[in-house]
């Protein structure tokens, strides 16, 4: 079981509801609930990267970092990982938070160069530009706008179980790629990692019937094409994959019809044995 | 043989003694990997031949390290009824000349460093060698050994780490003995919380508490594990340890097992301490052979064993969360805490994680009784500590001190100052995380709490002692590289902050820095310490820090030029 998985079934059982209070206001919670899912449910806001409440709870992009105060200590922390209790007090935006966040968003500039969700994240907190060395990589294949904040890893491998990228080298060196930055035998071509990628930073391109993610060695993962309109409509494997897991299973005529078409076809089919028997009683 | 009442545990002591104290000369070569670094394995090689050739009465035993490194290699003789004598910076030409003065029943004087009468090995067995030999200094007057005090080392440089009868002889594993046969779990378990152990890891939590929040937490399977991954530069305390005395951590942790409830047991340790890892393999093989590890220890209904898991070298797979991963086969990156590995550890299983040193100091505590121990240190700080004292001093070596020791004592009177007759100017304590503490700051006492308020940390032990031609600001960016190189990756401030505080470093020392790249050095300092995840990178601007508050005009000098 993932640690996502045990989060969901953990906190399943026996909701009990208790009283949290951020900036100074109360909000109910759900106890073990992640405090930063309360304070987006509650239109606060936390600045973050690398938080998606279905995947397990990771805590490397800083950013959401907030002051807890128990028995008159301040204590900082990632409300990303921070489990809601009665009586938790927290502050998200303290002078010493905003101090530190000013400068993780100053290093998120240097590493990120290109990305515009950074920069307009920065400029949220009046930080417009950065005293470290701009890290820019003309041949990087996520655009210099890879932040490492590890979601495309983590929902490959956690949710879509495909363990296709992973992180490489380590420290400074730390980039996101397939084995061996060679193309990947078995990427599903899903997108999943695109869909979750807070900063836009990876590529996908379909042209004919290949799909290149051209982020991860320029993989690429066969299209399949709609018998009806032409179109490519989803990657094979993925296609196959996802079409098994369908109970009760898709009727045999509609099954390798893209999904716009499946209406229209069915629709079709109707009018057409309408037609039929109209013209049979003739 | 399995050893499985009293009698058999006497019978084996007889054994050991035997061994330890020969009818016959026994002469011994200090065989750690330091000693086997300056030429000791090729004086062993060479004692063995002429002896063979020769065909001498004479018992040749490798040992492990005394501690001396400055006078590595160490070579001691014993002949019966007399005191041992250590024969200090031994070159391999000096073997006949050694074998020579052992057949007439002498030893080379002009080569003895010192003589040992007697040895309490603190485990209730004292080991009396006789006396003799009036013109050889006695162990005590030699200033590096006379300011120490040897519990952790007890054994080391002195009994054969590769023979498990010669640590039975000197009172080993009669502690695991007393505790599995006549004390209750709680009791052993009572004794460490009273003993007031500290992590001998660097961060100085009780030890007996973390035992008792394992020991506590329902759960089929629980293990314990013992953190091996010393990768500081220039510290090797625990290596030593378990290169030299690899017995007395066993014993530790079947101590620690029986008071948890735990029946598997690893040792973490780095591969680059192969040594260490074969002496450990060796050890553990012997201990099952005599019954004392595996099913039923003693003949008692307590089974326990331990497994050795190898590290693949990163210095954060030290970090608790980081060696859980390297041990179940993922990347070695740290996660957030809680849950703590008294919670989910190994395996998702409830796990006691203690250092080399922490697990090396509950035999003595069991055997000796907490109230013993506490007379040892300070208050809040008891017991003793292993520092590797390394850099610009004179007598660099292993130093084993009571907690609260100064750093002066450390410095200057076991280490006799800086090397060359140069000015000590600073120490850096606790590895590459620790700071540098100038030497007007020698007054403060070696214990957690005393070197946290000055800046520094604990940390494992190492003590880098930097004479006045050092320059602070590249120390700092020495340490800042090294933190860099070993970040995991995973948060940004560790793995980017690190970088270019790095960076600015380098400007800085090239003469291009100026007064606002102090500024971001220190802000940028501050963010990596409030905002890491992990222990490395909360701590790994300390160098920087500390440097910029002490010595912060060395800085200044370079962005003025």
């Amino acid at each position: 079981m993932t640690d996502a998985a045990q989060n969901r079934t953990e906190e399943a059982p026996d909701r009990v509801t208790i009283t949290v209070t951020i900036n100074g206001k109360a909000y109910p919670a759900e106890e073990g609930e992640i405090l930063l899912a309360v304070a987006i449910r509650n239109k606060i806001d936390i600045p973050h990267l690398c938080y998606e409440a279905s995947l397990s709870p990771y805590g490397a992009c800083r950013l959401c970092m907030v002051e807890v105060r128990k028995k008159g200590r301040t204590e900082m922390t990632t409300s990303c990982t921070l489990r809601a209790t009665e009586g938790l007090e927290v502050f998200t935006d303290t002078p010493e938070i905003l101090r530190h966040r000013k400068m993780l968003l100053e290093l998120y500039l240097a590493e990120a160069p290109k990305s515009e969700v950074i920069k307009s994240l920065a400029a949220k907190y009046g930080v417009t530009r950065t005293r470290f060395f701009r890290k820019v990589e003309p041949a990087d294949p996520l655009g210099n706008r890879c932040v490492l904040c590890g979601l495309c890893v983590r929902v490959c491998n956690e949710i879509m179980g495909g363990g296709v990228i992973s992180f490489v080298n380590r420290g400074p060196y730390t980039v996101i790629s397939t084995p061996f930055l060679e193309e990947s035998s078995i990427c599903l071509g899903c997108g999943a990692c695109a869909q979750v990628c807070p900063t836009h930073a990876i590529e996908i391109e379909d042209t004919g019937d290949v799909r290149v993610m051209k982020s991860w060695a320029e993989t690429k993962v066969k299209l399949r094409a709609c018998p009806v309109c032409g179109k490519y409509f989803a990657p094979d494997v993925l296609a196959e994959k996802t079409l098994a897991k369908i109970n009760p299973p898709l009727s045999q005529e509609i099954l390798n019809i893209c999904p716009e078409c499946r209406g229209k076809h069915l629709a079709q089919q109707e009018i057409l044995a309408a037609s039929g028997n109209f013209n049979g009683g003739k | 043989m399995k050893i499985e009442s009293h009698a058999g545990f006497i019978n084996q002591q007889r054994i050991g003694l035997q061994k330890l104290k020969p009818d016959i000369p026994r002469i011994t070569v200090g065989l750690a990997t330091c000693g086997a670094a300056v030429g000791g394995t090729a004086i062993f090689e060479r004692l063995k031949k002429s002896i063979e050739e020769q065909g001498l009465d004479i018992s040749l035993i490798p040992t492990g390290c005394i501690g001396y490194c400055r006078e590595e290699p160490i070579v001691t003789i014993t002949h019966p009824g007399k005191p041992l004598v250590l024969l200090h910076k031994v070159q391999e030409e000096d073997t006949d000349e050694i074998l020579r003065a052992v057949k007439s029943g002498s030893v080379p004087f002009d080569k003895a460093l010192c003589q040992i009468e007697a040895w309490d090995h603190l485990m209730g067995y004292t080991i009396n060698y006789g006396e003799g030999f009036e013109e050889i200094p006695l162990y005590e007057e030699i200033p590096f050994f006379g300011r120490q005090h040897k519990v952790i080392l007890r054994d080391t440089g002195l009994i054969n780490p590769e023979d498990i009868d010669e640590f039975i002889a000197v009172g080993g594993y009669s502690a695991a003995y007393l505790a599995l046969t006549g004390m209750h779990p709680d009791q052993v378990l009572e004794e460490v919380e009273k003993s007031g152990l500290r992590g001998r890891g660097g961060a100085g939590f009780p030890a007996g508490l973390k035992w008792r929040i394992t020991r506590e937490k329902e759960s089929d399977i629980k293990y314990i594990i013992c953190n091996g991954d010393e990768g500081d530069p220039g510290a090797y305390m625990n290596r030593n340890e378990m290169e030299s005395d690899p017995h007395m951590l066993i014993e530790g942790m079947i101590l620690g097992a029986y008071a948890i409830g735990v029946q598997e047991g690893l040792i973490y340790i780095r591969a680059e301490y192969p040594l260490a890892i074969k002496r450990l393999k060796h050890a553990i093989e012997q201990a099952r052979e005599y019954g004392i590890l595996g099913p039923n220890i003693f003949g008692t209904a307590f089974s326990f064993d331990i497994q050795i898991a190898i590290g693949a070298g990163a210095f954060v797979c030290g970090e608790s969360t980081a060696l859980i991963a390297s041990i179940e086969g993922r990347t070695g990156r740290p996660h957030p805490r809680p849950p703590r590995l008294t919670d989910s550890g190994l395996w998702g299983k409830p796990t006691d994680l203690n250092n080399v040193e922490t697990w090396c100091n509950v035999p003595v505590i069991i055997k000796n009784g907490s109230d013993w121990y506490t007379t040892i240190g300070a208050p809040n700080n008891t017991g003793t500590k292993v520092f590797s004292l390394v850099g610009d001093v004179d007598k660099v070596g292993l130093v084993e001190v009571p907690l609260g020791t100064t750093l002066s004592t450390i410095v200057f009177d076991v280490g006799n100052g800086g090397a060359d007759g140069k000015q000590v100017k600073a120490v850096q304590t606790g590895g590459p995380s620790g700071g540098c503490i100038p030497a007007r700051l020698f007054d403060t006492t070696v214990d957690y709490e005393s070197l946290n308020a000055i800046g520094t940390i604990m940390g494992s032990g190492g003590i880098v002692v930097m004479d006045e031609e050092t320059d602070m600001v590249d120390i700092a960016r020495y340490f800042i590289s090294f933190a860099t190189g070993e970040s995991c990756g995973k948060c940004i401030p560790c793995r980017e902050g690190l970088k270019h505080l790095l960076l600015l470093l380098n400007r800085i020392l090239a003469g291009k820095g100026t007064d606002a790249d102090l500024v971001t050095l220190k802000d940028l300092s501050e963010t990596i310490v409030a905002t890491s995840l992990c222990g490395l990178g909360q701590s790994a601007p300390n160098p920087v820090l500390t440097t910029l508050a002490y010595f912060r005009e060395e800085y200044e000098e370079l962005v003025r030029s």
